[in-house]
Formats: structure tokens, sequence, C-alpha cells
């Protein structure tokens, strides 16, 4: 295949086959993470941030340049999410800046939009870091400057070429980055643009592809956005997959209900409908699932024991009543003249996993926690849905993930009616002692100064288990194994949980600390941690400790010393 | 020139002995303690009361009897010409709008100042209503004066528990805010009427760091207006004296134009609602010689 141009029909074509292709490789994308723990989710950033804008391609009818560039632009600045997933966005916005002013795009203008998106995306980017996405996409702009410049006019070869000095920059990021080297692994980020790269190459080459919105992605892309409350009912009956809601609890009356037990039951529900809740305590079972087949649930968990407490809902008929009473309402209010209250002077958004983490974050007076943090990236989206929710003048956002921060700045430089500060936090404890110490009659400045020190006191230890074998700092990890990370390094590994808490602690707290705060997560038992905590305490007599329940989930424990 | 006395009460910090020293009167505040009546400074010592308050003790202040005021008053008009009384702040008692009311009957003879000071900046009162008197005014003019001062002056303090903020439920503003679950510092500030959380920190590091940059703007701020007038720095403390003196070093680093930083206990008024650990700063402007 030959071509001088590529047109906006073709462009159309190739931006949802690299997306398709994006979506299908993201598992592999996901397992190329540096630190072998179980949420390693670039692949998934990725896909996400470039289905929200697929979707509204899919969805344009022959649109011209400027529309269709327009809609990639904007579809995955809003969906961005994840470090991976902010960058992406932006190079797109780039290559898009560039091409909206031409009908049809040739190898000049190609290398152009390149060069475009490359300088894009380093400007949204703080502090570049080499041996990322960033050089994967600045080796593939220079390498198209230097086709342009030596005359090549067919973009077959000149894509082809591309592509190949991309997978040898690729290649080359474990040289540039020590971490990656050491893991055994290249830039998950970089390998997740050719792959975008590639499923347009696919369909410039002619291959027809069936672009659908895959349901596991489209139904993540919603749950994020769902708000916890006040979500304005404007679903219809149809938009229901599964009719019922039901719930029971399983008497267990000394029976056993493993974890193999549990995961073969919760496969069941899975296959007969969604929203599935099925939490085993010592003596019960606690089980919610929306399904179009209630009985078959119930038939089901009647082989673990005896049910009580049933309840089935028809969510359609309920659905159709409350969207019946809202209509009436709006239809009301809007007859009203709009009373708009006062906004108030100041509200926080925060983000955190873990219903214990969100209680200590309202708690301290955040206005709304977005569910999300390592295992799932809130998108920029996500924070201005937030954002619209609070009437506050100024909004202060705790991302609380270092992955998270660019979604968050990207949503502070698209709102404009409210003043938005991140805080730059990276760890949920830093989360918390930054909004501790916001002073009210302080100045927005004066705060965002004082909460980023704050953030500066704090080491933040995380415990989880590694997914695969890899060696990082000296450490032989093994699959399986306990770790302990601190904010930057790998402080200790093991097969003894105990142990490796202990020794992560050792390696946070200093004669400075006064307070070790303990979270302990959703997968530790509460007396385990008591038991921890005790041994902490005694161990650091000097030290204020103090145990909570995060409720996150992978993270055994989370634990800061300030 | 009128002969002016100066009366106060044990909220000052100002102990009897200090009091006859200064050559000024004190009024004990009663507290009642596991339903026994005591007196500060007459039957109930600084130790006594925190060996008390740390048991668990069942704490409760009151305000002083209109009868030991009007006593005190009668007494001191038989040597003096007129009495200024400056009683703790109006916002954390009513001791002070008793006393204004009592005060009707004496023709002039006594002023009660409703300047909202309390502790240590109580004390700072005191010491400029006595170099006011020394200067000829007479009481009235002094309570104006002191009035007029109301605002120029605040105090920063780290509790080192909310438990004892909880219990006593009496200052609900700041304990309803500060609420929460986890280990907190707070550092609450009393400025004018109000005892309210000015700030949380998670360390005390962390909380002096912030009461020293509170009282660094204020001090430029209002109480001197850029170095018009003239401040004093206090620290305050509540049963943490050693903790009180290493602060006062760090104080004195911050602020090397500051010659001396007086150290005092805190009122145990104050105390029994916060418990002991707490650690305080002030700043007021005062009258010059």
């Amino acid at each position: 295949m030959s071509a001088n141009t590529i047109d906006v029909a073709l462009l159309k074509k190739m931006f949802l086959s690299g997306a398709k292709n994006l979506d299908n490789n993201k598992e592999y994308i996901n397992e190329l993470n540096v630190f072998p723990v179980p949420d390693g989710d670039t692949g998934t950033n990725m896909t996400m941030t470039i289905m929200s804008a697929a979707n509204d391609v899919f969805n344009l009818e022959n649109p011209d340049m400027v529309t269709l560039c327009k809609s990639i632009s904007s579809g995955s600045l809003r969906g961005a999410r994840g470090n991976s997933g902010v960058i992406l966005s932006q190079l797109l916005r780039g290559f898009t800046k560039v091409a909206k002013g031409y009908d049809t795009l040739d190898v000049a203008i190609l290398s152009a939009a390149c060069d475009k998106a490359v300088e894009t995306a380093y400007k949204a980017v703080m502090k570049p870091k080499e041996g990322t996405i960033l050089t994967v996409a600045r080796g593939i702009a220079e390498k198209a400057a230097e086709l342009f410049e030596n005359g090549e006019e067919d973009i077959n070869a000149f894509y082809q070429a591309c592509l190949e000095h991309g997978q040898k920059v690729l290649d080359s990021t474990p040289d540039l980055l020590p971490v990656l080297k050491e893991a055994g692994v290249v830039d998950s980020g970089g390998e997740g643009l050719l792959t975008f790269l590639r499923g347009a190459y696919e369909a410039f080459c002619g291959k027809e592809i069936e672009f659908s919105m895959d349901n596991d992605t489209k139904k993540k892309a919603e749950t994020t956005r769902k708000l916890p409350t006040d979500q304005p009912v404007s679903a219809v009956p149809e938009d229901i997959k599964f009719g019922y809601c039901t719930e029971f609890i399983i008497l267990l009356e000394g029976k056993v209900f493993n974890i193999q037990m549990e995961n073969e039951f919760k496969d069941f529900l899975e296959s007969i409908g969604d929203s599935i809740v099925c939490v085993p305590d010592e003596e019960l079972v606690k089980v919610h699932v929306h399904t179009n087949d209630p009985g078959l649930a119930i038939q089901r968990a009647l082989k673990y024991g005896q049910l009580t407490n049933l309840k089935i809902d028809n969510m359609r008929l309920e659905n159709k009543e409350k969207v019946e009473k809202e209509n009436a309402k709006a239809a009301e209010t809007a007859a009203a003249p709009e009373e708009k209250e006062e906004p108030k002077e100041t509200g926080f958004i925060s983000v955190a996993a873990g219903s214990g983490f969100a209680d200590i974050f309202r708690n301290l007076g955040a206005d709304y926690v977005i569910e999300g943090g390592q295992t799932m990236n809130p998108s920029t989206e996500d924070m201005l849905n937030a954002i619209s929710q609070i009437n506050a003048k100024t909004i202060y956002i705790l991302p609380n993930n270092s992955n998270i921060i660019m979604a968050a700045n990207q949503a502070r430089d698209l709102t404009e009616d409210k003043e938005i500060i991140v805080i730059p936090t990276k760890t949920v404890p830093q989360g918390i002692s930054a909004l501790i110490s916001f002073v009210p009659e302080m100045s927005g400045a004066e705060n965002e100064a004082a909460m980023t020190e704050a953030i500066s006191l704090v080491k933040t230890g995380q415990i989880t288990y590694a997914v695969r074998d890899t060696s990082i700092d000296g450490h032989e990890i093994h699959q399986g194994d306990y770790m302990g990370l601190s904010d930057k390094s790998i402080l200790s590994n093991g097969t003894d949980l105990e142990n490796v808490f202990e020794e992560t602690v050792k390696g946070l707290v200093d004669d400075m600390t006064e307070i070790i705060s303990i979270y302990y997560g959703s997968d530790v038992k509460e007396e385990d941690a008591v038991a921890l905590k005790d041994k902490i305490a005694e161990n650091y007599p000097n030290c204020d400790i103090d145990l909570q329940n995060g409720g996150q989930p992978v993270y055994y424990y989370v634990i800061s010393a300030e | 020139m009128p002969k002016v006395a100066i009366l106060t009460d044990s909220n000052s910090g100002i102990t009897q002995s200090e009091g006859r020293e200064m050559g000024i009167r004190v009024i004990p505040m009663p507290f009642r303690i596991n339903g026994v009546d005591y007196f500060e400074d007459i039957n109930l010592t600084q130790e006594e009361f925190y060996a008390k308050l740390k048991e668990g003790g069942d704490i409760s202040t009151s305000q002083p009897s209109p009868q030991d005021v009007t006593d005190t008053w009668d007494e001191l008009l038989k040597e003096y010409d007129q009495v200024v009384y400056i009683p703790m702040s109006s916002g954390l008692s009513s001791s002070c709008q008793t006393a204004i009311m009592l005060a009707d009957d004496y023709d002039g003879k006594v002023e009660v100042v409703n300047n909202q000071r309390i502790s240590v900046t109580q004390r700072a009162s005191i010491r400029d209503a006595m170099l006011l008197a020394k200067k000829g005014l007479n009481a009235k003019e002094i309570k104006d004066k002191l009035e007029a001062d109301k605002f120029h002056s605040s105090i920063y303090i780290t509790l080192d528990t909310l438990y004892y903020l909880k219990k006593g439920g009496r200052i609900t503003p700041a304990a309803a805010a500060i609420g929460t679950l986890l280990k907190i510092k707070p550092v609450l500030q009393i400025q004018g009427e109000k005892l309210d959380e000015f700030a949380k920190a998670r360390t005390i590091a962390q909380a002096k760091t912030m009461m020293i940059n509170a009282v660094k703007n204020d001090r430029e701020g209002r109480v001197s207006e850029n170095g018009k007038y003239k401040t004093v720095l206090q620290i305050a403390h509540s049963d943490n004296l050693g903790a009180a003196k290493v602060f006062a070093g760090e104080l004195k680093d911050v602020f090397p134009d500051v010659d001396d930083i007086e150290i005092n206990a805190l009122s145990l008024s104050v105390s029994c609602h916060i418990g002991p650990g707490a650690l305080a700063v002030a700043v007021s402007r005062v009258e010059t010689e």
C-alpha cells in the first residue's frame, strides 16, 4: 500500500483502530510495571484515556478534520487518567493542533504534528524524565523530521520507519532508566504509545477493524464517573441492564465457606449479573447482586446454607418512578426563580480508595472524596465532576498518588469559574497531613505553602505483595512475597508479613518522629492490626502510635511517620 | 490625683503572693472538684489540681460569688478612692457581666474592665493598668484605655490531647470542629471573646511552627501595627514547664529583638478545659513607660 496523504475518514479509522489495539493489549502493558505491585495499570489508564475520545469519535458521522481533531483532543483530555494517560492526551492534543488546519495530511504535516505533539507533552510535565513515553514520542518525532527532510513522501514507508525507530527507542529505555533495567522491563507508557500507533498503522494498511466499546472498559469508566450521592436521575429504564436488585444473607451455621467457594460463587454471580458484593464473615455471607434472574442467585446460594433477610427490588420500575418524580421536581424548580446559594470560601477534594480513608477525609472536612488510588486512577473528568459538585470559591485537590497529580493539574487548567489549587500529595497520609494543616484564616497562597510544607514532613510506607519475581534496589523479590515500599524504594520484603511490617516501620522512623500512623486495609483483620500496633508501641516508646481502619484494597498496611 | 486600686481574678495567673508583691489584689476563682469547693491558690495548688484532673476528677468552675466581689471592693475603697477590676474575658465566663451589674451601685468608684483577656494577656493588662494608675489616670480613663486595646492581643495554644476539651463540652465550637478520629494536636486561638480552633497539626513540632508564624503575623500586623506600638511575648503552659522553656529558646531565635519572654502557668480555669501538657504563646500590645 502506498499513499501520499491521509484524509479525514482514514484518520478516524486509524484513531479507532489504535484505540482498539491499546485496549486489546492493556493487560500486557499493565504487567510492565517496575514495582511488581498487584495494581500496575498503565495499560488500563492509557486505554481509558483513549476510549473516552474513541467513543466520541466513533459517534461522529462524516466529520470534517476540525471536528474530528476537536473530538480526539477534548475527549482524551477529559478522559485522561494516570501520568501516561495525561501525557498521551497531551500528545494527541498537540498532534491535532497542527492536523486540524488541513483537509488531508501528508508527510510534511505529519512530521510537524508529531513535533507539536512532543512539544505540548513536554510542557505538560513539570520534570520530564527520560526513558519514558516522552522519550519514545520524541524519538518518533525526530525520525519523522529526518524522513521529511530527506524527501520521503510515501506515508507507508514513513510510518514504518517511524514505528521501527520508536521500537528502538523503547528498547533503549532500560538504559536510560536504571529501575527499568533492574526490573527487566521496557517503559510501559512507551509500549502503550507504540501499541496505539501500530493499531493505527493496521487501519492505514487497510485492515478493517470492528470498533465497539468494550463492555468491561465502558463499565469501568462508568463506575468511576458515578457520583456517590445526589446524582441527578436521568437514566431511563432501558439503561438498566440487570433489573432486580437482589440482597440476602447466607447463614453458614458452622459450614465452611472458603476463599475458593467465595470465588466460585462470585464467578457465578458475575455470569448472571453485575454490581456484585459478596462479603463472608465467620458466620454469614452478605450477598448483593443486580441480575435479571434472582432465582438463580438464590438457588445457588442455598448450596452454602440457609438464607435470611432476602430483599428483591425491581429497579426498572423504581427507576421509572424516580425519574418521573425527579422530572416533576425539576419542572417545579424550573418554574420557581432559581436561588443560587452563596458559594463558601473553600472546598476540598480528596482521592482515596477504602471506606476508612474516605471517612477520615470527610471527617477532616473534605467535601468530596473521589474513590480511587493506585488501583484506579480517576480521570480529569472525574475531577471536573467533583469540582462542579462543590459550591466554593477556592477548591483544593489532594490527589494522594503521584499518578493522579497530572490529571488534577489538567482539571485545574480546564476550570474557569473557580480557583483550583492542587496540593501535590503523593500518598494518602500526605493528603491527611496536608488537610490537617489547612488554616481557614490564611490566604490560598499561604495555605498552599503550608500544606505543601506539611507533605515534606510525612514519610509513607505501604505494604503489599509481589505479582512476579524481580529484583529492585538489591532486593531479590519472589512472586507472592510481602513488600514494604517507601516513597521511593523498597524497604523490605519477605514471606512474613509481621517482619516486613516491622522492617518497613524501621525504615521510616528516625529520631525526629513523633507519631506513627498505621492504616490497615480491607484484607487485614482488626485484631492482627492491633497486635502489630502494640508491638510497634513497645519498640518505639517515644512515639505516639495511631491505628486507623483505612479499608484500602491491595495494600495490607499504609504507614506514616511524622 | 485619685488613688486607684487594681484588682483582678486568679485567671490572670497572678498568684496571691505575686499580687501582694505587685501591690494589687487577686480574687481567687472557685472550683468544685468531686463535690468539694476549692479556691485557686488559697486551698488548691497547681499540683493538687493537676493530680485531680489526671485522676479523672469531676471538675467544674464557677464565677466568684457576688458577695466576695463586693466585699473586696468595699475593703479596697476604705483605702483607695477608686477600683479598677479586670476579670477574665466576658466571652468565657459571666463573672464580668455580674461585676458590671454590681458596679452600678458604686457611683463610678468601681470600673469593671471588659477587655476580653485571659491568662497571660490578662496579666499584661494588669501591668498596663498599674502603669496608667501610676501616671495619674483615674479609674474610668484606665478602663477606657484598656478596652481600646481589647483586640490587640492573641493567644495560641497547642493541646496535647482532645480528651479534656471533648469531656468539658463547654468550648463547643472548637470541640465540634475538631471532633475527628485521628490523633491530632489542635491549635486554638483566643482572640477577643472566643476560644476557637485556629489550626490542626499532626506533631508538636509542626504545631509550634504554626503558632510562631501566627504570632509573628499578629505581632507585626494588628498588635504592633508595624512596630508603632510596644508589644510583649509571653509563654504559658499547663503542667508543661520543660517544654515551655525549650519553646522560649526557640522563640528567642525567631524574635531576636525581644529581650525577655516570660513563662507563666495557664490559669486553672483554662487548664481544666484543655488538660495538662498544653503549650501557648501570646502577644499583646502594652503601654510604654
